[in-house]
């Protein structure tokens, strides 16, 4: 893995099982590293407290067993009770300096000499001072200061504890602990793949049901899938059905167009053929009627629904009001007003470009047939929105409206009756 | 009347050349976008008929820099783009007239006729001055019903003047607008038409402007 793979575009492009097992490693590698440094934290913190309340308690027995001679020595009237203090260089220590300079040490120290900092503690208090000791080890030291019965100034005891043993402890715990967090690190991965591969379960099944559609073995996605790729499944059957429509309905568009060329054709080849050469009226008219259904066919295939849908649809009464603006400055000479009213909220799952050619197609033959109002509504209703363009031309008879509707049919000659467009 | 043909395929264009100037029209010719805005903001023109797919220079951005320069000269955009989304981009760039291909030569010559007669605020595609009568749609004119002959250039000056009805038209611009950019001008041979036209159609239809030009004005 290169450090340029790791960027975020690398990732979106990259497969679905790696971005996941990225995205799971970059969560539990820094959330065990702090955990692990958090409960590392805690052990030594504990081990120090548990050292002190020890010490405490070697402090409290050496303060019990002083006394005070009577020419006004300080003795102790036996040993501590951890024989740790009678071996030499131990790690456990004591010291006490009574009145005139007169020292006494644990037997522990054996020939090292150990100086307290200069410190006078309140009468209660404990002080806690770090020193260096035999062999250089890290000592910690708990002191107070005592009034002996009989003594003629006060006296400091100490008592001193090597502080490697809670460094080594520590890093023992943090060692040990180290190895369960990788430990749990490696089963925690081993879940996420688990998990990816059962969680992707439907989307190699998906790719599945794809290359069955490619090979031909079928003509949708088939099978059941999870509520969250269900949408999806949909989706993709609905816009391959959408498709299949559009290349039959672009079929059937070139059917058409082809077979309206032909008639056409067919005059001019037959005029081209006529023994006093060809009629340049014939020719014209032909070229016109040509030229008529080539318009018709592409307005028509403008007409037709796009594959995607707009994201979010197409606010209806902006794209009329351009479209009735354009019209009418292409109408200017008749002088058409052309009115747009209807709901704000009107909006239809389609491309603004596909509304515009259904809406620019009807205002403009409204436009073309009026005396001199077309008036444009839209509607939202059922769910759905309806545009209606009317114009108070003379409009399409009644039976006549079921030929402008059909396939191949049309009507452009104006003729009395209700006016609509 | 002066018109700028801006369209780049040479067969088409000069297809439309000659029936423009069939129809009596003075045409200058732009083959790409950069010709058309120079001429555009050089030329006097009576109407521009624009293609969007110039190369060069797109049709549309030339028109809204004529707009965006104040030029207000009446523009017929005839192009093959012809979906709605592109008319309304047209006719919101500043286009008065929106054509797409293909077409017939008439329905161009008509919306040409139209364009001229909107900026002269004339509604009829004949036009009257007293006893005078010019159809735009033909080229034919009268004198109280009775046909007149007239050449190509004498035909230009009267349509000209008969679309600025009552306005002092001075012999610089007559000349302008009976002219294409590459004809060899001489003003002098405007007060020869002007002097023919008297004698074909009455003295007293054009009057002489003295130091200004000519108007036309039906007598009283």
């Amino acid at each position: 893995m290169t450090r340029s793979s790791l960027t975020p575009s690398s990732l979106a492009s990259s497969s679905l099982t790696r971005r996941l097992f990225l995205l799971a490693i970059l969560w539990i590698a820094p959330a065990l590293i702090i955990t692990g440094i958090i409960l590392t934290d805690l052990f030594r913190t504990h081990a120090e407290a548990e050292l002190s309340r020890r010490m405490a308690q070697h402090l409290d027995e050496l303060a019990a067993v002083l006394e005070v001679t009577p020419d006004g020595a300080v003795v102790l009237a036996r040993d501590l009770s951890d024989p740790r203090f009678r071996r030499p260089l131990s790690g456990l220590y004591w010291r006490v300096d009574g009145p005139g300079d007169r020292t006494l040490r644990s037997r522990s120290l054996w020939d090292q000499a150990l100086d307290l900092p200069a410190d006078t503690p309140k009468d209660g208090e404990v002080h806690r001072h770090t020193l260096t000791g035999p062999n250089h080890a890290p000592l910690v030291a708990w002191e107070r200061s005592l009034h002996l019965p009989g003594a003629v100034a006060p006296v400091r005891a100490a008592v001193i504890a090597d502080a490697s043993d809670v460094q080594a402890a520590t890093a023992g715990f943090s060692r040990a602990l180290g190895l369960s967090l990788a430990v749990l690190a490696a089963g925690l991965l081993a879940a996420v793949a688990v998990q990816v591969r059962l969680g992707l379960g439907p989307l190699r099944r998906m790719r599945g049901a794809l290359a069955d559609l490619r090979a031909g073995r079928s003509n949708r996605l088939e099978g059941a899938f999870p509520g969250e790729v269900q949408p999806v499944v949909d989706d993709l059957n609905l816009l391959m059905e959408e498709n299949r429509a559009m290349v039959e309905r672009a079929r059937a568009q070139a059917a058409d167009l082809a077979h309206a060329l032909k008639t056409p054709l067919a005059v001019i080849a037959n005029a081209a053929a006529a023994p006093g050469g060809m009629d340049p009226a014939v020719v014209a008219a032909e070229a016109d009627r040509m030229r008529h259904q080539i318009e018709r066919h592409l307005a028509r295939a403008r007409a037709a629904p796009t594959l995607l849908h707009s994201q979010g649809g197409t606010v209806v009464l902006p794209v009329l009001r351009q479209i009735a603006r354009t019209v009418a400055r292409l109408h200017t000479e008749r002088g058409v007003d052309i009115q747009v009213d209807g709901d704000a909220r009107a909006r239809v799952r389609a491309d603004p470009v596909d509304l515009q050619e259904m809406a620019g197609n009807l205002i403009d033959n409204a436009a073309q047939w009026c005396t001199a109002l077309v008036r444009v509504t839209a509607v939202v209703a059922d769910g759905g929105v309806v545009i209606t363009v009317q114009d108070d031309g003379p409009g399409i008879p009644a039976d006549r409206r079921s030929d402008v509707l059909a396939r191949g049919g049309g009507w452009t000659r104006p003729c009395r009756g209700p006016a609509w467009a | 009347m002066r018109i700028l043909l801006a369209e780049d395929d040479a067969a088409l264009r000069r297809q439309l050349a000659e029936a423009l100037a069939d129809a009596g029209y003075a045409i200058d010719l732009a083959p790409d976008g950069d010709e058309a805005a120079f001429l555009g903001e050089s030329e006097p023109y009576d109407v521009v008929v624009l293609d969007l797919g110039l190369p060069v220079r797109d049709g549309l951005s030339v028109l809204r820099a004529w707009r965006a320069a104040g030029i207000t000269v009446p523009v017929l955009i005839l192009t093959a783009r012809g979906t709605w989304q592109e008319k309304v981009e047209g006719i919101d760039a500043g286009a008065d007239d929106y054509l797409a291909k293909p077409f017939r030569m008439e329905e161009l010559l008509a919306r040409v006729r139209a364009l001229i007669r909107r900026a002269g605020g004339l509604a009829a595609a004949e036009l009257r001055c007293g006893p005078v009568a010019l159809d735009t749609r033909t080229g034919r004119v009268t004198v109280d019903g009775r046909p007149i002959a007239l050449t190509a250039h004498e035909f230009k000056v009267l349509s000209y003047l008969m679309h600025h009805p009552g306005k002092v038209v001075s012999r610089t611009e007559l000349t302008e607008h009976v002219y294409a950019q590459d004809f060899d001008r001489d003003s002098n041979t405007i007060e020869v038409f002007v002097g023919r036209l008297r004698r074909k159609l009455g003295s007293d239809l054009i009057r002489t402007e003295r130091g200004l030009g000519y108007r036309l004005e039906a007598a009283q």
